[in-house]
């Protein structure tokens, strides 16, 4: 469900949550440790409140959440992944002052493309 | 429609903008500080902060969160995700600033928008860190990522050892690489660098005189091109990752046009008392030539604009008048 709020996820539903979702996915790897993280965090609730019914925003903290972390070779934090029918269909990594014109316009052509 | 007219409206609530905020908020001057998006800006990504005067020891982000709750307690007005556009210095010498949907009015403005980090300029870095494949800004965000792995630095100043430092809790090798053969950053630092790179099989190494040329590798990074500039010998030097902390660029693009900047994009201003081209617009902290891109500097600006824009509302002629004519601030 696309609920207009962010969902934590973990290694154990990161599947059924993102995978399988019937929406495209926003997914942020974050920890709690990184400033930028926490900069990025408003922006990603922001989105997930305009976007709400069209997108999900899922967030996997990943001190606690190696798997999906290790899976997806995560290298820098934040990441943040666009997922749309399983598929990794685009990415942004760091947070620069084009941070959210440059996801919503990533958000946009994949919800355009479907 | 009515408008409400601001006092002061400080753009970007990092160090300068907070610094200035205080000291506007403690004078019961209407205060709205619009941010792009959290308080903070560059000193959220540092982790270790020991050179403010009266703590010892703090991180960025902690810094900031009790900054911002000083600056609100004294009714300061801080709005998050405000993406100021444009401003505008309207015929009664007031002062538009445009952010998205909304426009705000204040009688002066302090810009404080800071600085982001500088890139390197060299093939393969814009490819690897779009795709998160090993190139890197933030050492305290992904040095856990290179536990066991190898990592080359690049820079001289004091982030740059800090961060590089921090690296070598995590990596089995870090080579730090530095253009010049002495840094600049603060001489405790370099003690403390030199000292690890000494230590009995150090997993610290330090090339000097050495430039990245290209960052290289398939689907990943897997080396680093470097070339001496003394020498002009050029490897191949196998990493699994490259922090780049080469300085800083001001965060200056929406203000050209209405500000005067230098072709580096530095708002132009007399240092003194931080005035810039247009009457009731003060340049505080990273973004102003002179700069001297430190927290400490950084607050010190924004009190300082602060002081000095009660002088222009005393007295607006006060603007045109030459740093020289004013060796004593009138009427303190």
């Amino acid at each position: 469900m696309a609920t207009g709020k962010t969902i934590e996820v973990t290694d154990a539903d990161f599947a059924s949550e993102v995978l399988d979702s019937d929406v495209p996915v926003i997914v942020d790897f974050w920890a709690p440790w990184c400033g930028p993280c926490r900069m990025a965090a408003p922006v990603l609730e922001k989105i997930a409140e305009e976007y709400e019914g069209q997108l999900k925003v899922c967030k996997v903290n990943i001190d606690d959440q190696r798997e999906v972390a290790t899976q997806f070779g995560i290298m820098s934090i934040p990441t943040m992944f666009v997922f749309d029918s399983g598929q990794l269909v685009d990415q942004i990594t760091g947070v620069t002052p084009s941070f959210e014109t440059d996801l919503k316009r990533k958000i946009d052509a994949a919800i355009a493309a479907r | 429609m009515a408008q409400t007219t601001h006092d002061v409206i400080i753009i970007g609530a990092g160090p300068a903008g907070l610094g200035a905020g205080l000291y506007t908020a403690r004078d019961r001057l209407d205060t709205l500080i619009l941010e792009k998006f959290m308080p903070g800006g560059q000193i959220n990504n540092t982790d270790r902060i020991e050179n403010y005067p009266g703590i010892e020891k703090i991180d960025g982000p902690g810094l900031i969160e009790s900054m911002q709750k000083q600056v609100e307690s004294f009714g300061a007005r801080i709005e998050n995700g405000a993406d100021v556009e444009r401003l505008e210095k309207l015929q009664n010498g007031h002062i538009a600033v445009h952010a998205g949907k909304n426009s705000y009015i204040a009688r002066a403005v302090i810009l404080s928008p800071g600085s982001s980090y500088r890139k390197l300029g060299v093939p393969g870095e814009e490819e690897f860190r779009n795709a998160g494949a090993g190139v890197s800004y933030c050492g305290t965000c992904d040095a856990p990522f290179f536990r066991d792995r190898e990592v080359v630095s690049v820079g001289g100043g004091n982030t740059a050892l800090e961060e590089t430092l921090h690296l070598t809790k995590y990596a089995n090798k870090v080579t730090l690489i530095h253009r010049r053969n002495e840094f600049r950053a603060e001489k405790i630092l370099v003690e403390e660098l030199l000292a690890k790179a000494n230590e009995p099989d150090s997993n610290l190494v330090i090339k000097y005189d050495t430039v990245a040329t290209a960052i290289e590798g398939q689907g990943k990074v897997q080396s680093v091109k470097l070339k001496n500039v003394k020498t002009n010998a050029e490897e191949s030097y196998p990493c699994d990752g490259v922090f780049i902390f080469v300085g800083m660029i001001p965060n200056t693009g929406f203000l050209q046009g209405f500000v005067e900047l230098t072709d580096a994009g530095f708002i132009r201003c007399d240092c003194a008392y931080l005035r810039t081209s247009v009457p009731g617009v003060f340049a505080a902290g990273d973004c102003r030539i002179g700069a001297a891109m430190q927290l400490v500097t950084a607050v010190a600006d924004g009190v300082n604009a602060a002081m000095q824009l009660k002088q222009y509302f005393r007295d607006p002629a006060w603007w045109n008048t030459p740093v020289s004519d004013m060796l004593s601030p009138g009427g303190w």
